[in-house]
């Protein structure tokens, strides 16, 4: 470990560095990503495709012009929000893997809105609080489990998936229909509708109210008293409770905002979505939206700002993944992503893989050396190791 | 309802029971142990998979092997990752779904028909006659199993073994026993049982194997040993409540008045779960080191 | 300053059972816990290990049981030389260690612990037959468990003889015990040596780790000395005194600017000029009034006690841990919800409020465990110096956010006040050594102007400059009008700190007295709960 003594402090200086410093977990991450895309090109190369070929039309198409790119971005918004569900509740200290149903019940919410007129903007963001309310109340009632009769969250969260799943086959079905297309909900009104952001794409301003609760968020967990109070009861709920904290109130405090950010998932996809804008019946637009999240939250390393890169990232994957299903003349299912993202968390999980490349830490080590020397306003004190 | 019901529900009741008990009892020797595995879900659709392909290739008994051993190879690298590698019980588990999610849905697609695909009617295993009906022998091996498990962790020293790893680590590591090595052991036998099961779904019971014919069956089965506190008997009762409604679910859905919307009887299951494990929450106590990696100091 | 007397005791150079060599040890860290350490072990010796915390006692110890590979060095037996992979080869050598934190599991009995040493792995397990070993050799030392109790049920000394009974079924040679005594009853005590004296007739080699002087001198035949992992002393006791033994054991005397501190011939340091005129003087802060309250297992752990604390005090708690110490802190400070009594600050009732309206009363809680209490480890500094108190005025600001300015300014005048040693604010508190994580504690807690401190094992586990300087800082927050409540297992430490001192034995307070009232001898049989009459 490098030995330099430099003023580290935390607040407005420090955040720079908490980002900065975080480098050498997100260097973990990067390492990850690269061992998922690895598995995934052996993989592929096993099953007689050409890897090089079908990365390089997958990278193309999420990142290599602008529609790719503005794609990515729409597929990863859901994913940014079902990501911070997860990571708010783990720094919490709980396992909230119910991410995915809260993520229907909001889009249920959202649609359940364009029944409703109202003036533009109000509708939109009557449509918002709508879905948020939505998912908290979903986040909400295995929280009260937990807290009232000690039932594993893990659980309780699971089997709501469930029961929201076929809540929502039934409603998209029967309540919500469009009487005119009987395989989906009514499509929500204009006035509902997130205005598209890049013309062309179906990236739309949902895009930043994603990355606005994102930062809120991280406003609240790191400079707010209450979210203090959630990350230390998550850390050490003996001393969170020597300090005085009730780890009851942090702990439904999570599930709420949880909640609140898969609700938002679930009207992003809806109110911004074209050419629908209404959730269709199967849900594929919504199906495993929230456990992909759970990997971008894993990757992103549950910060917010870490969890908007990586949902970029993933989203890309996809978004990639579309253009590579239909590329050459042997091309890659749409498939082998989930494969590359599973492969990516399972390399996630071992600490331990970045010791086992001493080479890789070393070059890791120096880098986050050189930038904390370009960031750091006042020149060097002294060397660092 | 007729006689001929009941016995239909009681057959349809102990089918659905097997994967679910299965899986359950291999959990509760890993969780005994100290090792979290919420990657059941994943076990059971990779290896219904495998059972299927093994069971084409060479008659049933190589598909369920053929899922014995896929169930194996990912408890094997569960526990690896979480024993020797110190990685996070929980990370892993996930990563299995969503791994074995992306495989399934990837093979199926090879295999010629996206998220579907049949194993022949030569290939599945027969059924046996008995009084209450055609059941596939495989409802005995569920039914014996969990007696074998429990006499396992209460009589032998290995039992005990395990029971000191999942509880007081520390302990044991100071007794001479490997911790890691048991805690590999045990989760592999587990996913090995689990393996089993999902081969059973595809093999002997469902006879196709989709892109979701797990259906949440891993997490159920997570609920059972919650339910069972660790009791493998507990957990042969668990995995019967749920057949029993699984069962009563499809019977709803061949009533020729349908009383209730399919979606709401396709939920029961899930409520029942979530009610027991809610009202029985309490008087279950789980290894002090269950979910924790062991360090020695 | 190297003093290394050797006395050997025995002439012939190849009548020794084990003999360790230079042995070494530096941890992953990079700490050198050992540094060529030698110790001869004869049979039928009770050795004495001595030495303050980290001393390296343990890691000496914990090598030879296996537990953990030298860095450097041999150990060798007559036969040659020996290597234990593990605690189970050591213990089919001939060695078996008790530890300090015991190798037991709780939800198992005691013959199912001792059965999970024996045995082949699939064997059905014979617990009869391990019964009937088992009662064999309690007959044989004397030694009494219940066998059918889950152990986590049974009192800590019984605990130790499941321990110790562990360790003798295996028949071991070598019989290594860490503190023993730390968790016993004068009583139990004697009846612990009492079996090692009987070991020692039949043959075995004891080392008896300890950092208490008058144990040495009560059963040992050999003294060993460890200092900062250096080995400096190894006597035959009997030509030792405890002036020599103490001197070696610390090294230099710790000045500090206010006192010189001497040993006695007890070994007490030598208090200043007593305070009797001054005591009781100041108002009472906090007052208690038949407190009881229950344990974790729905025991009574504090029954009935009284008790004023006054301002410009230290009123001690002795005792030996595990009489309701814990029980009474946590009652006080807003940890544990008593069934019965009163207790107020300045008036204002504390009991079943929460922490932190309990802080806000004006009341310090330096709490015995660090780790598991105080800090939240990967927390920075900033983040753990407002545990506690994140939402007072001074750190909150508008709409409930952290004022991390003024923060870090008060973490860094705390670091200045109290010399804590730490890259900066925003270094994370497990970096930290031990006695600047306690230095943190105790700053962050005395920041809060407190009318009163209740300070738990507040030097458990630290080294010796950290431990004078948080022990001065009492003493001056005394004189300063404080009310200090001290809780400690440190029998010394609580005499010469206090100007007051309790008993504590099963939750009661055996006597309340001035620490000059009391002599040794009534202290321990105190502490054993023997009640003694007034003016014997």
């Amino acid at each position: 470990m490098s030995t330099e003594v430099t003023k580290n402090s935390s607040g407005p200086r420090g955040m720079a560095r908490r980002t900065l410093t975080g480098l050498n977990p997100a260097l973990e991450s990067v390492l990850a990503g690269v061992v998922g895309l690895l598995i995934g090109a052996l993989l592929m190369w096993i099953w007689g495709y050409d890897p090089w070929k079908a990365y390089m039309a997958m990278f193309r198409g999420a990142y290599g012009d602008s529609y790719g790119l503005a794609s990515s971005a729409a597929r990863g918004v859901p994913l940014i929000l079902t990501a911070l569900t997860f990571s708010i509740c783990v720094r919490a200290g709980m396992f909230n893997i119910g991410a995915e149903g809260q993520l229907y019940m909001g889009a249920l919410a959202a649609v359940t809105v364009g029944y409703f007129t109202l003036p533009s903007g109000l509708h939109v963001i009557a449509g918002i609080i709508f879905a948020m309310l939505a998912g908290a109340v979903w986040s909400l009632v295995p929280a009260i489990l937990k807290l009232t009769r000690g039932v594993s969250e893990v659980i309780s969260t699971i089997m709501f998936n469930w029961i929201a799943r076929f809540l929502a086959f039934y409603m998209v079905a029967f309540i919500l229909v469009d009487p005119a297309r009987g395989e989906k909900t009514i499509s929500i009104p204009m006035n509902a509708r997130f205005p598209i952001l890049v013309r062309g794409t179906d990236l739309s301003y949902s895009l930043f109210a994603a990355i606005l609760f994102a930062i809120v968020i991280y406003f609240v967990l790191w400079h707010t008293t209450i979210g203090y109070e959630v990350r230390a009861s998550g850390l050490n709920p003996a001393a969170a409770r020597y300090g005085g904290i009730k780890s009851k109130r942090t702990m439904l405090l999570s599930f709420i905002l949880g909640g609140l950010a898969a609700g938002l998932a679930g009207a992003t996809v809806v109110m911004g979505n074209p050419p629908t804008y209404a959730v269709i019946s199967g849900l594929p637009q919504l199906m495993n939206v929230g456990f992909d999240g759970m990997a971008v939250a894993m990757v992103g390393r549950n910060h917010p700002i870490g969890i908007i890169i990586a949902a970029l990232f993933f989203g890309g994957l996809t978004a990639g993944g579309r253009v590579m299903q239909f590329y050459g003349s042997n091309p890659v299912p749409l498939e082998m992503v989930r494969i590359v993202m599973g492969a990516i968390v399972l390399a996630m999980s071992i600490p331990e893989l970045f010791r086992m490349f001493p080479a890789i830490k070393r070059q890791g080590t120096k880098l986050c050396g050189l930038l904390r020397r370009l960031t750091h306003r006042a020149s060097s004190e002294e060397g660092s190791a | 309802m007729s006689w001929n019901d009941i016995l239909s529900l009681l057959r349809i009741s102990l089918h659905a029971m097997v994967p679910i008990t299965l899986t359950a009892v291999g959990e509760i020797i890993g969780e005994t142990a100290g090792l979290f595995n919420i990657g059941l879900e994943g076990a059971l659709l990779l290896s219904a998979f495998a059972g299927a392909i093994g069971a084409e290739f060479g008659g049933p008994l190589v598909g369920l092997l053929a899922g014995v051993v896929v169930g194996a190879g990912l408890g094997l690298l569960f526990s690896v990752i979480n024993t020797y590698w110190k990685g996070t019980q929980m990370i892993t588990g996930i990563g299995i779904n969503l791994f074995a999610v992306g495989i399934v849905a990837f093979g199926l697609i090879k295999l010629g028909a996206p998220g579907f695909h049949d194993v022949p009617k030569v290939a599945e295993l027969a059924k046996l006659q008995t009084p209450i009906g055609a059941v596939s022998p495989m409802i005995f091996v569920a039914l014996i199993v969990p007696f074998i498990a429990y006499w396992f962790l209460k009589r032998t020293r290995a039992g005990l073994i395990l029971k000191a790893v999942g509880e007081a680590p520390e302990a044991a590591d100071v007794a001479g026993i490997n911790i890691n090595l048991v805690r590999l052991l045990a989760t592999t036998f587990g996913g090995a049982l689990a393996g089993l099961g999902g081969a059973y779904m595809s093999v002997c019971w469902i006879g196709s194997v989709t892109k979701d014919i797990s259906a949440g069956r891993g997490f159920i089965a997570l609920a059972t040993v919650v339910f069972s506190g660790l009791n493998p008997l507990l957990a042969l009762l668990g995995g019967f409540i749920f057949g029993f409604f699984q069962s009563l679910a499809t019977w709803i859905k061949t009533l020729p008045s349908k009383p209730i919307p399919w979606q709401f009887v396709e939920m029961l299951p899930y409520i029942v779960t979530l009610l027991v494990v809610s009202g029985v929450i309490g008087r279950v106590r789980f290894p002090r080191a269950l979910g924790q990696p062991y360090k020695r100091e | 300053m190297t003093e290394t007397e050797h006395v050997s005791s025995n002439d012939s150079a190849l009548d020794y059972y084990l003999r360790a060599e230079g042995i070494t040890k530096v941890y992953s860290n990079g700490t050198v816990a050992l540094k060529e350490a030698d110790l001869e072990i004869h049979r039928g010796e009770i050795i004495g290990l001595l030495g303050e915390n980290g001393a390296g006692k343990t890691t000496l110890t914990k090598i030879l049981s296996g537990l953990l590979p030298p860095t450097k060095g041999r150990v060798i037996s007559p036969r040659g030389p020996v290597r234990f992979g593990s605690p189970r080869e050591a213990l089919d050598f001939g060695i078996g260690m008790v530890y300090q934190h015991f190798a037991l599991v709780g939800t198992f009995t005691a013959a199912e612990n001792v059965a999970l040493s024996h045995e082949h792995p699939f064997s059905t397990v014979q617990l009869a037959s391990t019964k009937e070993r088992l009662e064999r050799l309690m007959k044989e030392s004397g030694l009494h468990v219940p066998l059918d109790v889950p152990v986590e049920k049974l009192a800590v000394g019984e605990q130790q003889r499941v321990e110790v009974l562990k360790v003798l079924s295996r028949d071991v040679d070598l019989l290594i015990l860490d503190e023993p005594t730390s968790v016993l009853t004068p009583l139990e005590v004697d009846e612990l040596f009492v079996l090692l004296r009987r070991l020692r007739e039949a043959g075995k080699s004891i080392i008896l780790i300890t950092h208490k002087l008058k144990e040495v001198g009560s059963i040992t035949d050999r003294v060993v000395v460890l200092r900062h992992g250096e080995m400096v002393g190894d006597l035959t006791t009997a030509d030792a005194t405890t002036e020599q033994l103490a001197r070696l054991m610390v090294g230099k005397m710790i000045d500090t600017a206010a006192r010189a501190v001497e040993l006695t011939e007890e070994g007490l340091p030598h208090r200043e000029s007593a305070r009797v005129e001054e005591m009781k003087s100041g108002p009472i802060i906090l007052h208690v009034e038949n407190l009881t309250t229950h344990g974790n297992t729905g025991e009574i752990a504090v029954e009935d006690l009284s008790f004023d604390v006054h301002a410009g005090e230290i009123f001690g708690v002795a005792g030996v841990e595990g009489n309701g110490q814990t029980e009474l802190v946590e009652s006080l400070t807003g940890l544990r919800v008593p069934a019965s009594g009163v207790a107020t600050i300045n008036g204002t009732n504390i009991l079943g409020k929460d922490p932190r309206e309990i802080y806000r009363l004006g009341v310090a809680h330096i709490p015995e465990d660090r780790w598991e209490l105080g800090l939240v480890l990967p927390f920075t500094l900033a983040e753990n110096a407002i545990l506690g108190v994140q939402r007072w005025e001074e750190f909150r600001g508008p709409m409930s956010f952290l004022r991390w300015g003024k923060i870090n300014q008060h973490v860094r005048e705390l670091m200045e006040r109290f010399d804590i040693q730490a890259t900066g604010p925003g270094a994370p508190a497990k970096s930290l050594s031990g006695g600047n994580q306690q230095k943190l504690i105790v700053g962050r807690e005395l920041a809060k102007n407190p009318d009163i401190i209740v300070a738990a094992q507040p030097t458990r586990g630290l080294d010796i400059g950290s431990a004078q300087y948080i022990r001065d800082l009492l003493v001056e927050m005394r004189n300063n009008d404080r009310a200090i409540l001290l809780v400690s297992a440190d029998l010394d430490e609580v005499l010469a700190l206090s100007d007051r001192i309790a008993i504590m034995y099963e939750g009661r307070f055996m006597t309340i007295a001035s620490p000059a009232d009391l002599d040794r001898e009534t202290i321990g049989l105190l502490m054993g709960g023997v009640t003694v009459k007034e003016g014997v």
